[in-house]
C-alpha cells in the first residue's frame, strides 16, 4: 500500500510539479483527509467482525447537526455561555454517534440481525432524522473556534490531519493491545471457535458498533473543523469510498485480518490520486473511474499473492513434515 | 472368474514419482487394481496418499513413472479423461450440491459429462432409482442432500460414482464419519461393488476396518512404497509397523488418579429432553474417564451440556464440592472446565491466525497488564510454553494453523485449553484424523495433564483408544448411562460389545 501511495504520489508530481507539488495542493490532501480516513478506519472495524457498518456517514451528520443546531441556538440567547458550553456540545455529538453505535449494536448482537441490513436501516432512519430535522436545509453557524482548530495546524499538518492520525494510533491499540481488540478480530476469523473459547460475541460485536458510532461521531466533529457548515446529505457519497478505502487497505470483508496502518494509507493514496487527477486537470468522473481500476487491480494482485503465498505456505509445511520425520 | 481379472489389472501405476518444490511427495510407488477387489491404500498423514489419489483421478501429473488402464499406457491421464475412463474418487466431504435433491445429486454429473441441454427431473428419479435398487439401499430420492446423514449423503456420492459407469472408486477416509451399524452397512455395498466386478480402493486411519473389508494392501510412507501383499498376509500389528516405521504399543498404560472421598467433578441427574436422560457420574483428581457410544447416542450432547453449549434442563454439576450453574459456555469456563470440540476446524480453531494466536484465544483476559492493555510477555511466555510442552511441530507460534498436520492442529486446541488452566479437561473425539503415531503422542499428553492433577473425560468411539488410557469406560446408549467397565472389563470387545448391544 505504501507503494502506490508513494507512487501515485511520484507520478502526479513528474506530471504536473508545480501544482501538485503546491503546498496548497498538499494542505489540501491532508485536510480533506481527516473525515474520510476516520469513517473509513471505522468501516475497517466492523469489516474485521465480519460485518460492516453503512450508518457512519449519517451518523456523522447527526452528530455534526446536533452540535450546530444546539451551539446556533445557544448562540442566539447567551455568546458568552456558548463559548463557555462549546466543548460540552461537542462532547455530546459524540455521545449522539455513541448512541447511534448502541442501537446499531443492539439490532445487531442481540436481535441478530445481519449487519448489511441492520445498518441499512439505520442509516435510513439516521438519515431522515436528519433530513426531517434540518428541513433539508444547510445549517449555519456551528462553532467557529471548532473551525479555527480545524484551520490551525502544527508544523504544517493541519489539526484535524494529526487527530485522524491520534484515532487511528487508538484504534490500533485497541485492536492489538486490549483483550476487547483482539477478541475482535478472532471472532471475525472464525465466529463458532470464538464461541468454543469463550469469547462473548454479544459484548464484542456491541462494543464493536459502539466504537463504529463513536468514530461516526468524530467524523462529525471532523466536519464542522473542516467546514462549520452541517446537512443531512453531506459526504453522501463517502458510504461506498469508505469500503474501497478499507478494502485497498487490506482488509479482508469476510472478516478476521485488516490493519489500521492499511486503511490510513489507502485514504492517502486515493485523496493523492483525487488531487493529482484535479492537478492534471481530469474531471471527478474520470476520477471515480481511476478509484474502481485501482481497487479492481489491487484486488488482482492481492489475489496473485494469496495463491504464491499459499503455494509456498504448503511446501514450507510439506517441507517442514519431511525434516521432522528424519 | 476372479483369476481372469487378476490377470490384467483395471488400473496399474508403476515406478510414479512427483515432487513438490524439491520434496518427493511420492518416489516409485506402484499399485494394481483389480476388478472386484478392495484395495487398502494405507499410510500416516502426509505420506503420499492424497498425492497418489490426485494423480490416479488425473488431477496431478507424475513427473515420471507410467499409468496403465485395462492394460493401456495413458500419455496423459486429464480429470476428464480419467473420468472417462470410471475412475470415481469420493473425497471426505463427498463433493455434492447440498440444495439439490438425491436423485439430482446421483444424476447431475453424468449429464453434464454427456452435455445434455436440459434436465428432466422425472427422468433422473427413474435412473437413480435404478441405482439405489441395484444396491439395495433405501434413499429417500427426492430428500434435499443437506438433510440427510453423513451415511446417507455417502451413498448418495457412492451412487452418483456408480451411474457414471465407475470401474475404479476411490474412498478417502470413507467410515471417519460413521458409526459401527452404519459401518457395516457401507461395507455390505462394497460388497456389492465388488460382484459388479468394481476396482476399490479404501484409504482409512481404521486399520482393523480396512483389514476386514479389503483384499490387498500398499504401505506409504513419506512418499515411499513400504510393501503391498495381500490383506490376509497383515495383522494390525505388522501394518501398524510398516506405516509407522516403529512399533507402537497398544497395551494398556493408566494414570493413578487419586480416590478420595471427594471427587473433583460429580455429576447428578442431567437431563435434557430428546438428548439425555439421568446422567450421573464422578471424575477424580488425576483420572481418564472414557465416555463412548454410538453416534447420536447422546455422547456428545451430554459433553456439550457440561460445557454449556446446550445446556441441561436439570440436573446438578459439582466441581471440588461446589454445585455450579453452567447456562453459558463462559460459565464453564470459569467454574474450570475445558472443552475440546468434536470439529476442531470449524469449532476449535482460526485457521488463518498464527499458532500463538490460536493459543492465546481462550486466555485474552488473563494476560491483562496495566490499563487493560494486554501483556505482550506473558502472551508470548504462555504460548512458547505451551509450543514446547504439547511438542508442537510447526516453524514458530507465528506459523498458521492451516499450515499444520492433523495431529499438531489437535495440539494447538489443546494448548488453547490448558493456557486456562482447567481442572475438567472435556475432550471429544481427541484423535479423530489423526495419524497412528501423532495419536499415540496426545493420548500420552492426556496421561500427563491427568498426572499434573487435573480430571480427564475423554469421548471416543475407537475402542482402542479408550483402552489404552481410561480409568474407568461409561457407556451410553440411547441418551442413558447403561454401563461403567473398570479395570480388567476395559476391552476392546467389550467397549464394542456394549455400544452397540
Amino acid at each position: 500500500m505504501l507503494l502506490i501511495l508513494i507512487g501515485s504520489f511520484a507520478l502526479f508530481t513528474y506530471l504536473q510539479p508545480d501544482i501538485f507539488l503546491n503546498p496548497v495542493n498538499l494542505q489540501n490532501i491532508m485536510i480533506a483527509s481527516p473525515e474520510i480516513g476516520v469513517i473509513a478506519v471505522a468501516m475497517m472495524v466492523a469489516m474485521l467482525t465480519g460485518g460492516i457498518d453503512l450508518s457512519t456517514v449519517a451518523v456523522a451528520n447527526l452528530s455534526a447537526i446536533t452540535i450546530t443546531t444546539l451551539y446556533s441556538s445557544l448562540m442566539a440567547s447567551d455568546p458568552a455561555r456558548a463559548a463557555q458550553m462549546m466543548p460540552f456540545i461537542v462532547l455530546l455529538g459524540l455521545v449522539v454517534g455513541l448512541a447511534g453505535g448502541l442501537f446499531n449494536g443492539f439490532l445487531i448482537s442481540y436481535v441478530g440481525i445481519a449487519p448489511i441490513l441492520a445498518t441499512l436501516g439505520s442509516m435510513q432512519i439516521f438519515n431522515g432524522l436528519a433530513i426531517v430535522w434540518t428541513g433539508g436545509k444547510t445549517l449555519y453557524g456551528a462553532p467557529e473556534e471548532l473551525a479555527a482548530v480545524g484551520k490551525a495546524g502544527v508544523l504544517g499538518m493541519p489539526t484535524t490531519f494529526i487527530a485522524l492520525l491520534v484515532i487511528a494510533g487508538l484504534v490500533a491499540i485497541f485492536l492489538n493491545k486490549t483483550s476487547l481488540g483482539r477478541k475482535t478480530q478472532l471472532l471475525g476469523t472464525n465466529p463458532v471457535a470464538a464461541r468454543y473459547s469463550g469469547i462473548n460475541s454479544r459484548q464484542v460485536l456491541m462494543s464493536t458498533y459502539m466504537l463504529t458510532g463513536l468514530l461516526g461521531g468524530c467524523a462529525g466533529v471532523l466536519f464542522l473543523a473542516r467546514n462549520p457548515t452541517s446537512s443531512a446529505d453531506y459526504g453522501s457519497s463517502y458510504v461506498l469510498l469508505v469500503i474501497v478505502i478499507a478494502v485497498l487497505g487490506g482488509t479482508n470483508p469476510a472478516g478476521g485480518f485488516a490493519t489500521v496502518t492499511g486503511v490510513v494509507l489507502a485514504t492517502l493514496t486515493l485523496q493523492t490520486v483525487a488531487s493529482g487527477f484535479n492537478a492534471i486537470r481530469l474531471s471527478a468522473y474520470e476520477y471515480s473511474i481511476a478509484q474502481g481500476a485501482i481497487l479492481i487491480l489491487v484486488m488482482i494482485l492481492d489475489q496473485a499473492s494469496t495463491k504464491r503465498k499459499l503455494n509456498k505456505g504448503l511446501n514450507k509445511a510439506n517441507w517442514f513434515k519431511k525434516k521432522a520425520r528424519k | 472368474m476372479a483369476k481372469a481379472y487378476r490377470a490384467l489389472p483395471v488400473l496399474e501405476v508403476k515406478n510414479i514419482v512427483k515432487t513438490y518444490g524439491g520434496v518427493k511427495a511420492l518416489d516409485e510407488v506402484s499399485m494394481a487394481l483389480t476388478a472386484g477387489n478392495v484395495h487398502c491404500l494405507a499410510g500416516e498423514n502426509g505420506c503420499g496418499k492424497s498425492t497418489l489419489i490426485k494423480i490416479i483421478s488425473g488431477v496431478e501429473q507424475p513427473d515420471s513413472g507410467s499409468i496403465y488402464i485395462d492394460g493401456k499406457l495413458q500419455e496423459k491421464l486429464s480429470p476428464f479423461s480419467s473420468i472417462m475412463a470410471g475412475i470415481q474418487v469420493i473425497y471426505q466431504d463427498f463433493s455434492l450440491f447440498p440444495n439439490l435433491s438425491v436423485a439430482e445429486n446421483i444424476t447431475i454429473t453424468s449429464q453434464v459429462a454427456i452435455r445434455a441441454k436440459l434436465f428432466s427431473a422425472s427422468k433422473a428419479k427413474i435412473a437413480a432409482a435404478t441405482i439405489i435398487k441395484e444396491l439395495g439401499l433405501t434413499l429417500d430420492l427426492s430428500a434435499k442432500v443437506e438433510a440427510l446423514s453423513v451415511a446417507d449423503k455417502q451413498l448418495t456420492a457412492i451412487c452418483r460414482a456408480l451411474i457414471n459407469d465407475a470401474r475404479v472408486i476411490v474412498m478417502d477416509e470413507p467410515t471417519t464419519a460413521l458409526t459401527h451399524t452404519e459401518v457395516d452397512y457401507l461395507f455390505d455395498v462394497v460388497r456389492k461393488l465388488r460382484e459388479r466386478g468394481v476396482a476399490l480402493v479404501f484409504v482409512s486411519h481404521k486399520l482393523e476396518e480396512s483389514l476386514q473389508v479389503s483384499q490387498d494392501v500398499t504401505i506409504l510412507r513419506n512418499g515411499k512404497h513400504i510393501i503391498s501383499g495381500i490383506a490376509s498376509e497383515f495383522d494390525r500389528k505388522s501394518l501398524t509397523q510398516y506405516i509407522t516405521g516403529r512399533d507402537v504399543s497398544e497395551a494398556r498404560e493408566i494414570t493413578s488418579p487419586v480416590m478420595t472421598a471427594k471427587p473433583l467433578m460429580e455429576v447428578s441427574h442431567l437431563c435434557s429432553s430428546g438428548a439425555f436422560n439421568d446422567v450421573s457420574f464422578t471424575l477424580h483428581s488425576g483420572e481418564i474417564l472414557g465416555i463412548t457410544g454410538l453416534l447420536g447416542s447422546g455422547r456428545t450432547e451430554i459433553a456439550e451440556a457440561l460445557f454449556g453449549v446446550r445446556p441441561a434442563e436439570s440436573g446438578t454439576i459439582e466441581i471440588d464440592g461446589q454445585a455450579i450453574r453452567v447456562r453459558t459456555i463462559r460459565d464453564a469456563i470459569k467454574a474450570g472446565i475445558g472443552y475440546l470440540p468434536e470439529d476442531r476446524l470449524t469449532q476449535g480453531l482460526f485457521l488463518d491466525k498464527s499458532v500463538g494466536d490460536n493459543i492465546i484465544a481462550g486466555s485474552l483476559d488473563k494476560h491483562r497488564s496495566a490499563f487493560g492493555l494486554l501483556d505482550g510477555e506473558g502472551i508470548s511466555k504462555t504460548t512458547q510454553s505451551m509450543f514446547d510442552r504439547l511438542k508442537i511441530k510447526a516453524k514458530s507460534v507465528s506459523a498458521p494453523v492451516r499450515s499444520l498436520s492433523g495431529g499438531n492442529a489437535q495440539r494447538v486446541v489443546l494448548g488453547k485449553l490448558l493456557a486456562n488452566q482447567p481442572k475438567v479437561l472435556i475432550l471429544n473425539g481427541p484423535t479423530v484424523g489423526v495419524d497412528i503415531g501423532s495419536k499415540e503422542q496426545i493420548l500420552e499428553i492426556l496421561r500427563n495433564e491427568a498426572n499434573l492433577g487435573r480430571g480427564v473425560i475423554v469421548i471416543s468411539d475407537d475402542s482402542l483408544e479408550l483402552v489404552s488410557v481410561c480409568n474407568r469406560v461409561l457407556v451410553v446408549r440411547q441418551g442413558e448411562i447403561v454401563d461403567t467397565l473398570t479395570g480388567s472389563q476395559i476391552t476392546a470387545t467389550n467397549i464394542q460389545e456394549m455400544t452397540t448391544a
